[in-house]
């Protein structure tokens, strides 16, 4: 029987091996594990051991990053600036050098891309901290080439918003930063947001990142919803948080779009909520006063069935109330209701109309 | 042997005079882009607003509009660039990005469109903001027979 050195300078090593030479070669190398002495079986294994727990290190996070809590208003007047501040506490493992990755989920008509303000403060640096919006489309880290504000909506969702109105708006500090295997450090960010007059119900969020890691690990990252922020400003609630009887797409439209009215029948308790076939009634007013009614149960008023309790029309306002030419509608007044009249919901399931403003803010 | 040769000889003698019998004839037809034809009745197959299909959410079946040179004619009208009927215009006939309506009696109005060609039909996509410029609606046009 061949020796291992003696195979290994063997020159015909190097061609392919015979089954019976393989078997040759396996039997020795078992031969000589099984026969170590004690002492240099008990090293083998230790230099084993430490090559795993090695492995292991290598991809515990080198930086965790933790939102330890929010200071965030329940309410405030629209049009006011929001000032939030986050309290984060952040730990390396290991080096690294990288920037600070703060989103925000704000509501569209906020456009809080072009308004927000982000700056942070911390144990390790000096003074105040700038920050700046990240262009969409630029890619994230370890993200598939979806940009943070995607990536983010993708893992972390939408924050329980229920109008598709909201968006996800990430920003970089300026400068980038390196961290060491350190303590865990403190640092303090502060959000400034000016809000619009709309009268608002939404769930805000907030995630924190950096951006070597990206969104890689469950612990490389942190996002906290403080809850539901009223915004007291002018005209119909837009309510993000609660679900709706019924609700409107788009949010903003005028009397030439396609609007689609939705009557959801199990939201809550109502007395449509066992009807099968659903009707709109509706009233449109006009920027002069002039009332135009549209509530006769016909097959232009029918709601269409989605399962689940769901229904909504599809309707071009200026056609569906026959508006004059010359004329533009100011807003909606409507209920649903049973095919002969007798059962009618309106907001909150009682008698007052749901209401829907025309306007392109 | 010797014919075998000599077939060869003479096989190789008749290439000979044929490469040398074909001409080269050099003609210059000068490559122009046609001008894009739309004269007739054109009908919606797709409709989208804000990205979302509302093909078969709304009624667009009856919907005609029909070119005929410089204008055009509306039937059974739905949300468009423009209410009523009137003149059109490419910005360019041999290469358009835009195409430019105005409404009797009304402002200009333009919207972008593509051109292509789909399953060896010509389509027109429009995509435009007939109401709240927020809200934007791409309407696929085809031409009828």
């Amino acid at each position: 029987m061949k020796s291992l050195s003696q195979i290994k300078g063997d020159s015909n090593f190097k061609r392919r091996i015979p089954a019976a030479e393989v078997d040759q070669i396996l039997y020795v190398m078992k031969f000589s594990i099984n026969n170590l002495k004690p002492e240099q079986a008990r090293k083998f294994q230790n230099y084993f051991i430490r090559i795993v727990a090695t492995l292991i290190v290598v991809v515990i996070i080198s930086c965790s990053m933790t939102i330890d809590s929010v200071d965030q208003p329940t309410s405030i007047n629209g049009g006011e600036t929001l000032n939030v501040t986050l309290h984060l506490k952040i730990k390396a493992d290991a080096s690294q050098t990288s920037k600070l990755m703060i989103a925000i989920l704000v509501p569209k008509m906020w456009n809080a891309r072009q308004k927000a303000t982000l700056t942070f403060t911390s144990e390790k640096t000096t003074g105040v901290q700038k920050m700046t919006v990240i262009p969409v489309g630029t890619p994230a880290p370890q993200a598939q080439g979806l940009d943070w504000p995607a990536k983010i909506a993708a893992q972390i969702g939408s924050g329980g918003n229920l109008i598709n109105d909201w968006e996800w708006v990430a920003f970089y500090s300026d400068a980038d930063y390196s961290v060491a295997n350190e303590p865990e450090f403190k640092a303090t960010v502060n959000v400034s947001i000016p809000t619009t007059t709309d009268n608002i119900s939404f769930k805000t969020g907030y995630v924190v990142a950096n951006s070597s890691d990206g969104l890689s690990g469950s612990d490389r990252y942190s996002s906290s919803f403080p809850g539901c922020l009223r915004v007291l400003g002018t005209g119909d609630l837009i309510d993000f948080c609660n679900p709706q009887l019924s609700s409107v797409e788009p949010r903003t439209a005028l009397d030439n779009d396609i609007i689609t009215l939705n009557f959801d029948g199990g939201v809550t308790s109502n007395p449509l909520e066992n009807v099968s076939d659903i009707y709109l009634c509706a009233k449109a007013i006009t920027t002069t006063g002039e009332t135009l009614d549209a509530c006769a149960a016909t097959v232009k008023t029918k709601l269409t069935p989605l399962g689940a309790r769901r229904f909504r029309i599809d309707l071009w306002p200026r056609d569906f109330f026959a508006v004059p030419a010359g004329k533009t509608l100011l807003r909606l007044e409507y209920f649903f209701t049973n095919a002969d009249g007798s059962i009618s919901v309106g907001y909150g399931g009682l008698s007052d109309p749901f209401l829907y403003t025309f306007n392109c803010n | 042997m010797i014919k075998r040769l000599a077939f060869a000889a003479i096989a190789l003698a008749l290439l000979a005079v044929i490469i040398h019998s074909c001409k080269k004839e050099e003609v210059n037809i000068p490559a122009v882009e046609p001008l894009k034809e739309v004269n007739g009745s054109w009908k919606i197959i797709k409709a989208t607003r804000n990205g979302t299909d509302m093909t078969s959410r709304f009624d667009f079946t009856r919907f005609r509009i029909s070119f005929s040179d410089s204008t055009y004619t509306i039937a059974n009208p739905v949300p468009f660039i423009v209410a009523g009927n009137g003149s059109w215009k490419f910005d360019d006939g041999r290469y358009p990005f835009i195409m430019n309506f105005r409404a009797a009696g009304d402002t200009l109005k333009s919207t972008e469109i593509q051109y292509p060609v789909t399953k060896g039909v010509r389509n027109i996509i429009l995509s435009f903001s007939p109401g709240c410029k927020l809200n934007t609606y791409q309407y696929t046009l085809e031409k009828e027979n």
